[in-house]
């Protein structure tokens, strides 16, 4: 039966340390077919890609390919075997011409040198057969988004690929835009290539798709024809797990406000944005990746600068113009990469969790480092973390445990406002839960919490009042006891495709 | 106060004794022993009266290397320091032949030095993308260019007025030979700058900046404060090693300072400070900027010729950035066998 596919994966298993990527998926391709592939951040479809394309090796599982039994060692591989992969963030040299890019790594050489002319017409070539407005002799970083992105379809064509995979290809286009790419998409399925099609745009998907496959937790959910699936059913196979007690979210009584966030606009990234959390309160802030939530919070923490908009902390209106003036103000944000923007990863424990603090306890203008060992060894221990010392590096640690210095980094400071960006990415169950109850507790002590993330069942577990964004604007406000996954999922999806979301305040 | 689940963390550090012999600095202890030694038999006349005797004209460097150390920590590099040295000694030259007052000299100088790091940090802390080694590479030709308008292409000035420069060359009679106080100036100088960087919240931070800028900004650290602070010292610290200079040869030509710049990061990494940020201290800085100083001397006594001093320093410079590596393939090694 493999014969009726041109692809197919069985089995496939891909582990990284400390997680499961893929357990045990499956996926079939047909010839000449527009598969989508759909699940929620973090089902590991990109991953699952990568193992198509050699980037990943799986540990478990079989691919075939027309039949036959396929091992890619490499991305060189797969390439070889036919198979290309256009990415979400375009891989591309700005500064080189279209042609150039399209024929990196397969340059047309003859004697040892490059033939431009044959290679700037093979390009033409394959611009013509896409309708593309421009010359492969023009730089590419000239190119608009959706141009670059015909590039490296081309590229893909160029090596003859009868299977592309597009990574989220609509992500960063208009909507005109992505009109010319389904039309592309049409021709490439005309002229028989299968194409596998990664979008979080249900659009996209009724537009293209014939098949979709579903992925969730790392986990095949199964695989529809596209006639005949609805919006609701789609999306309660992309996000409906159920939620056990993970989320011991106490009962608080909610004080008065504590931060207020007005029209804040940057320009590029969000739009006129306004919120206010009060303390005791968790509001959650949740919208598809690149939705610009982060953005919106490194703004009000100084680490960026808004266009215009106003900021309160308790009434009075604030300006911050560096993290520092935020931190003395008593907001605190623990930012969403830990290894990066969090710790100081070959630094030890306890000099992390003093960094912003050293001036406070310092005698003057020197180092007060047994006052710092004292504190960093009684922070540490209060949020539980698994440390032998608090002399050993950050990078010994697990990502969880990371993230608990990263929280007893910010409880070494006077805090009233803590905005937790991503607090539970890349942790295994069990810690994530000690986040969570520490971040009860935090709500308990009054602090008022702001958490942003993509995780649908950690929004809905411990938020009280629940902000979506998306594309750079607030789409909704909801409060807890009313929301459904489904209503903040449509609400950050791209409109167009809501069918129920009047429920924006 | 212990945790939820009653586990306690060890906040007592280890005894130090150990590790300071087994450390970098121990080892250049060892080999600022061992030059000394080594020279004291390749020359007949090292001694400790004509170490003192000869050293000053080589410790003026050495207050660039402590600045150095401080850039270098940071994981950034200041190539201009050897033009601002060159245009610092043709200012105060050029003021001292004025028959202003030696007081009025030295301001000038700190400020032309001053000034001219400050520009550096300027550009540095306004365009924070802008390479540290590309810029200075521009501010040096910039700072040599000016120098070579004011004395002239290939020209020279000398100090007609040398009463005060010969202030700054005193020598100190302390019974075992007369101690020249840059000697003075410069350790103190350098133990304040020591301090300062391995104890004090500003030195903490440097680390921090030079070791990931991104969490360092995202822990309120200012970032690019810290930065203009350390740039505009270097210039000040070139200004400085500039008077000591002139000081020795009582003028200036087109080619002071060339490769001063060099020579403070050779001395600096040495030390076992890394040129790629975070690592290191400025006790291993001034111990193998002794070494590096009395080697040059030793050689120089015997006529050694100059360039062959370099090839020394910088085969020297060769081993002990490549030592860690080495030490760790020969572990490696003995681990699989």
């Amino acid at each position: 039966m493999a014969e009726e596919y041109v692809l197919e994966l069985k089995g496939i298993t891909k582990i990284f340390p400390g997680v499961k990527a893929l357990n045990r998926v499956q996926f079939q391709l047909k010839p000449g077919e527009v598969h989508a592939l759909m699940g929620e951040n973090g089902a590991g479809k990109s991953t699952f890609i990568k193992v198509i394309t050699g980037v990943h090796k799986a540990e478990e599982g079989e691919m075939y390919l027309y039949g036959k039994k396929v091992d890619f060692k490499g991305p060189k591989d797969a390439q070889e075997a036919g198979i290309a992969a256009v990415y979400q963030h375009a891989t591309s040299y700005p500064d080189l011409t279209v042609a150039e890019n399209i024929f990196m790594g397969h340059e047309i050489i003859k004697h040892g040198m490059i033939q431009w002319k044959t290679m700037n017409e093979e390009a033409n070539k394959l611009l013509k057969r896409m309708h593309a407005e421009f010359d492969a002799t023009a730089e590419m970083g000239t190119l608009s988004v959706a141009e670059q992105q015909m590039v490296e379809i081309a590229k893909a064509l160029s090596t003859n690929a009868r299977i592309i995979i597009l990574d989220e290809p609509t992500a960063s286009l208009t909507k005109s835009e992505s009109e010319e790419l389904y039309r592309i998409v049409d021709q490439l399925r005309e002229s028989g290539v299968s194409v596998i099609f990664i979008s979080h745009r249900f659009e996209d998907m009724y537009r293209l798709a014939s098949r979709v496959t579903v992925f969730r937790d790392s986990q095949y959910i199964g695989t529809y024809n596209v006639d005949g699936i609805t919006n609701a059913d789609l999306i309660k196979a992309m996000v409906g797990r159920e939620i056990t007690d993970l989320f011991p979210k106490p009962q608080v009584q909610i004080g008065k406000e504590m931060l207020r966030v007005e029209h804040l606009s940057r320009t590029g990234y969000f739009k006129d944005v306004s919120f206010e959390v009060h303390a005791g309160e968790i509001l959650g802030f949740t919208g598809l990746v690149g939705a610009g939530r982060t953005e919106v919070v490194e703004a009000v923490c100084g680490v960026t600068h808004p266009d215009s908009g106003k900021v309160y902390l308790e009434g009075k209106e604030v300006n911050i113009k560096q993290p520092s003036d935020a931190m003395d103000l008593g907001i605190i944000l623990l930012p969403e990469d830990r290894q990066k923007e969090g710790l100081i990863m070959s630094w030890g424990l306890g000099r992390n969790v003093t960094l912003p603090v050293i001036s406070k306890l310092a005698n003057g203008f020197f180092n007060n480092e047994p006052k710092e060992r004292e504190l960093s060894k009684d922070l540490l221990e209060e949020v539980d973390t698994k440390a032998v010392d608090i002399f050993q590096p950050a990078s010994s640690l697990s990502g969880g445990n990371q993230q608990k210095v990263v929280v007893a980094k910010a409880l070494a400071q006077e805090m009233k406002v803590v905005i937790m960006d991503e607090p539970t990415k890349g942790v295994d169950v069990g810690a994530k839960a000690e986040i969570y109850s520490i971040m009860g507790d935090l709500a308990k002590q009054g602090y008022a919490i702001i958490l942003i993330s993509s995780e649908m069942p950690e929004i809905l577990g411990m938020a009280d009042r629940i902000l979506v964004m998306c594309n750079g604007r607030k789409t909704g406000e909801l409060n807890n006891d009313e929301v459904t996954q489904e209503m903040i999922l449509e609400l950050a999806m791209e409109k167009g495709t809501t069918t129920k979301g009047g429920a924006a305040s | 106060m212990a945790g939820k689940s009653g586990r306690t963390i060890n906040n007592v550090p280890e005894s130090s004794v150990k590790r300071m012999i087994l450390s970098w600095e121990g080892i250049l202890v060892l080999v600022l022993i061992g030059v000394n030694i080594f020279c004291a038999f390749f020359s007949d006349v090292y001694n400790v009266a004509n170490l003192l005797r000869q050293m000053p004209y080589y410790l003026a460097e050495m207050f660039l290397m402590i600045i150095m150390a401080f850039i270098l920590v940071m994981g950034e590099i200041d190539i201009s320091v050897g033009a601002t040295v060159c245009l610092c000694a043709t200012v105060s030259c050029i003021v001292c032949n004025t028959g202003a007052p030696f007081i009025v000299v030295i301001l000038a100088t700190l400020v032309t030095g001053t000034l001219c790091g400050a520009l550096n940090a300027l550009i540095l802390t306004i365009f924070t993308e802008l390479p540290p080694m590309i810029v200075t590479l521009a501010t040096q030709i910039i700072f040599r260019g000016i120098a070579e308008i004011v004395l002239g292409s290939g020209g020279s000035i000398s100090a007609s007025n040398t009463q005060g420069f010969k202030i700054l060359s005193t020598k100190i009679n302390l019974g075992f030979g007369k101690v020249p106080i840059i000697l003075f100036l410069v350790l103190i100088i350098g133990i304040i700058f020591a301090v300062i960087l391995g104890k004090s919240t500003f030195g903490r931070r440097v680390y921090a900046v030079g070791t990931n800028r991104l969490a360092a900004h995202y822990s309120g650290i200012h970032v690019q404060k810290i930065r203009f602070i350390i740039y505009t010292m270097m210039g000040t610290a070139a200004a400085i090693c500039a008077l000591f200079y002139v000081s020795s040869s009582y003028g200036a030509n087109t080619t002071t300072g060339n490769g001063y710049e060099m020579d403070a990061i050779a001395m600096a990494v040495f030390g076992g400070i890394s040129s790629t940020g975070g690592k290191g201290n400025l006790a291993g800085g001034i111990l193998s900027a002794f070494a590096i100083v009395c080697l040059r001397v030793g050689l120089g006594q015997k006529n050694v010729h100059a360039q062959v001093v370099l090839l020394i320093v910088g085969a020297l410079l060769v081993a002990a950035v490549a030592l860690p590596n080495i030490i760790g393939s020969l572990r490696r090694a003995v681990k699989k066998s």
